[in-house]
């Protein structure tokens, strides 16, 4: 009974990693296809100063990317875990923001171009692949440190 | 959840936190490294820093200013030299708007772009607008009438709001 438990474990473990670095992967790629209309995205956001849109624009997609292939391959799982929970509340906290000052802009988490005006669905998306981020951090902090435990 | 990773050493809290750190500084720099070098050699380069005053953002690759001051479009207003357009949602317009401004929402522009402008002859100009200074909608739907063929078009930004404010006519719900 315990066997089976860890082992269902380790499948949700593989599977939430794998399934939240495609998500990132994914996110990513019309971002890095498109800088010039991620650039405008950012800069309809209205949180960050002018001088830091374009920076952003450049570096963002290659940081979510980066997690994405780094969350499929299991590598560096520690420091890629900390790198994802930073982006999802860092996403959900600029979605929540505008939200709640009423702008209309384009969500651009998927798209440049599609994806409609930020909503609440936004954000709940965002809340679900942050818990499985938290998930994954849990699990990964916790296995490696078991022994100590014991 | 208790899982052995088998033969694995186990690491104290402390271990695991430095090695966190020194892969999170490594990702950092690497994805830097891979951003930067991608930019700098791509046909879509982005600059570092970008302008993204008013002016700079609402200009055409040719040169041309698409914005026009309020004073400048209530002049054409009251000159009825021009044509507002709205490039907000339908409900928002039905709201309220520019009085005799047309309606052609930016997400509906393909499905309504010929109904609203067939009337309208290319060399008439034509002030689109929304509402919030940084709605792009407005900007969107001038470039898209200019790609049309329309010669005279300009933005008025954060449209709805500066008119208000200036007391200028408007048509709302349930007003004549």
């Amino acid at each position: 009974m315990m066997k089976k438990r860890k082992n269902l474990s380790r499948l949700s473990y593989h599977g939430v990693r794998i399934i939240l670095g495609v998500i990132f992967i994914y996110a990513s790629y019309d971002k890095i296809s498109h800088p010039k209309a991620f650039a405008e995205v950012v800069y309809n956001y209205q949180i960050l100063p002018d001088n830091l849109i374009n920076l952003t624009a450049i570096f963002l997609p290659w940081i979510e990317i980066m997690i994405g292939v780094l969350l499929v391959a299991g590598f560096w799982m520690p420091g890629t875990v900390i790198w994802s929970n930073i982006l999802l509340v860092i996403y959900t906290g600029a979605l929540g923001y505008n939200l709640a000052r009423g702008l209309d802009v384009n969500c651009g988490c998927f798209s440049t171009t599609k994806g409609g005006s930020i909503s609440i669905e936004h954000i709940l998306w965002d809340l679900v692949f942050l818990s499985l981020s938290i998930y994954l951090s849990f699990f990964i902090f916790r296995s490696e440190t078991i022994e100590r435990s014991k | 959840m208790f899982i052995k990773f088998q033969g694995k050493t186990s690491k104290t809290l402390g271990q695991l936190f430095l090695q966190s750190i020194w892969q999170f500084v490594a990702i950092f720099a690497l994805t830097v490294f891979l951003g930067f070098s991608i930019n700098q050699f791509r046909d879509s380069r982005l600059p570092l820093f970008g302008d993204w005053s008013v002016e700079a953002r609402l200009t055409t690759p040719s040169g041309i200013q698409l914005n026009l001051s309020l004073i400048e479009a209530k002049n054409l207003f009251m000159q009825k030299k021009c044509i507002f357009i709205d490039a907000r949602p339908k409900d928002d317009y039905e709201r309220g708007h520019i009085r005799g401004a047309r309606s052609l929402p930016w997400h509906e522009v393909d499905q309504r772009f010929m109904e609203v402008t067939k009337d309208i002859s290319l060399e008439t100009p034509i002030i689109t607008y929304c509402d919030g200074k940084t709605c792009d909608l407005s900007h969107k739907l001038a470039n898209f009438l200019i790609e049309m063929g329309f010669k005279n078009v300009k933005v008025l930004v954060n449209g709805w709001t500066k008119w208000q404010n200036a007391d200028l006519p408007i048509d709302k719900e349930g007003s004549n």
